[in-house]
């Protein structure tokens, strides 16, 4: 990837294809796990599978063809880090009420809770960098580290595209097990039904259709440019707006912050960052176009949990590393590291829901009329 | 389930939920606490402001039956969601 303008370009045009796609499919990685617990609701859970399977099949796709090489898949050392970061981060997005990606789109729909929740990531973000030497690199990731080099299982001596075949192919035998051959393919009608007339009023699109037109966007941008991440270009955010009050040197005095800007010319916003604004502004568009777009004013009850869900955020992303869209397209590319963070963010979506806001978890218990659920005011 | 705009329009709610600034768990939670408060046939109505609750609260009276969604108003931004308690 460069910092020639077409670089530049297609980061925009990327960054408004997915706040498109997020904002009309109120696509909530959050709500993925949290309301398949506590409701058995699969709508968002269904669209985080056609995600995977999409990328699985395009990454295998396009390494097959030759489009892209197997180092460009991201993967990370391998340890104990992955797990902890993950269930961290699954914690602080369900405090929040949205994870990285809802949170950007949902800026874009004019939700200030969720400024609030972005301003939070950052902030997290540059605590972390302050903390990352000596004390996070030497009492985090080295005792938890279990090898030094990341690993994605398409390294292994098969054909590109055997895995994501039978991965692909169990997920089709289990979804026609489950709705019927005719079930299974009603579903692919259902999911054009929105597209009648002009789509771009319509309030919502179906989530499946909208996960397997991010998927194929991930593809393209992983072929083109680099594979989707979200809270590292906003960690460079973070980082161009201390070099703003403290002068470059500040930035590149801290270790931490000097890595993730190695191989920029200077300190400043990049194509992925350029990705990462663009889906704010294609929210935005996309709710205006359907009239959804609103400022929308958080109670002053719930600002702990966007400020405090933000600190949690922010600092995980950076320990696990990588947010949930990061780490589910890393993890559809079949990256180790990343299979363990979703994992452990599944860990911290449970307990949150079940011990914080303590939920009835409809996925564990029998229906039962007077069973107790708290409202906090 | 199924009551047109102009219906609902016209519906007085029995009890009114105002989740506007709420987010996700509160909004669904909300509507859940006030459906337990309210006697069977009353018609509980939450107004918010948070797009998925439009989805995550008809998604739970499908699977915990506490009441039956008869329709939702969309309104530049704000959403009534209108419930019966069964």
């Amino acid at each position: 990837m460069g910092f020639t303008p077409e670089f530049f370009l297609y980061a925009a045009i990327f960054g408004l294809t997915y706040g498109i796609l997020l904002q009309k499919a109120d696509f909530c990685f959050v709500a993925s796990v949290r309301d398949f617990i506590s409701v058995k609701d699969s709508r968002v859970g269904k669209g985080v599978l056609i995600l995977v399977a999409t990328v699985l099949l395009g990454w295998g796709t396009v390494l097959t063809l030759g489009l892209a090489s197997i180092e460009q898949v991201w993967t990370t050392p391998i340890g104990w880090s992955n797990l902890i970061g993950g269930i961290l981060f699954g914690v602080g997005m369900t405090i929040a009420g949205s994870c990285a990606s809802g949170t950007l789109y949902r800026s874009g729909m004019g939700y200030i809770h969720f400024w609030i929740v972005l301003a939070s990531m950052i902030v997290g973000n540059l605590l972390f960098s302050f903390i990352y030497n000596p004390w996070a690199e030497d009492y985090y990731f080295k005792p938890l580290l279990v090898t030094d080099q990341g690993y994605s299982l398409f390294q292994l001596n098969l054909p590109y595209l055997f895995l994501p075949l039978l991965i692909v192919g169990l997920m089709i035998f289990i979804a026609i097990r489950q709705f019927g051959i005719k079930g299974f393919f009603q579903g692919f009608k259902e999911s054009f039904a929105d597209f009648k007339g002009n789509p771009f009023k319509k309030e919502h699109w179906d989530i499946r259709l909208v996960a397997a037109l991010f998927g194929i966007t991930a593809t393209v941008q992983f072929v083109m440019m680099s594979s989707i991440s979200l809270t590292g270009p906003e960690t460079r955010i973070g980082g161009v707006a201390l070099s703003l009050i403290f002068g470059d040197q500040f930035v590149y005095n801290n270790v931490y912050l000097n890595q993730m800007f190695a191989g920029f010319p200077v300190i400043g916003l990049g194509p992925e960052e350029t990705l990462v604004i663009f889906i704010i502004v294609g929210a935005f568009l996309s709710a205006i176009l359907s009239g959804q777009f609103r400022i929308r004013k958080p109670k002053a009850a719930r600002m702990p949990y966007a400020i405090g869900g933000g600190l949690i955020m922010g600092v995980s992303s950076r320990m696990a590393p990588g947010c949930n869209i990061a780490n589910i397209v890393g993890a559809s590319g079949l990256s180790v590291s990343s299979i363990i963070v979703i994992i452990g963010m599944v860990i911290g979506v449970v307990i949150v829901t079940a011990f914080v806001f303590k939920m009835p978890l409809l996925l564990f218990q029998k229906m039962d009329m007077d069973m107790e659920f708290e409202m906090e005011s | 389930m199924g009551m047109t705009q102009e219906e609902l329009e016209v519906l007085e709610p029995d009890h009114v939920i105002d989740a506007i600034g709420e987010v996700c768990p509160h909004t669904l939670n909300m509507a859940l606490a006030g459906l337990k408060k309210a006697k069977i046939g009353e018609v509980v109505m939450e107004v918010t402001d948070h797009s998925i609750a439009t989805k995550t609260i008809p998604a739970a009276m499908k699977m915990n039956k506490y009441g039956e969604v008869l329709g939702i108003i969309s309104k530049k931004g704000e959403y009534k969601i209108y419930l019966k308690k069964n």
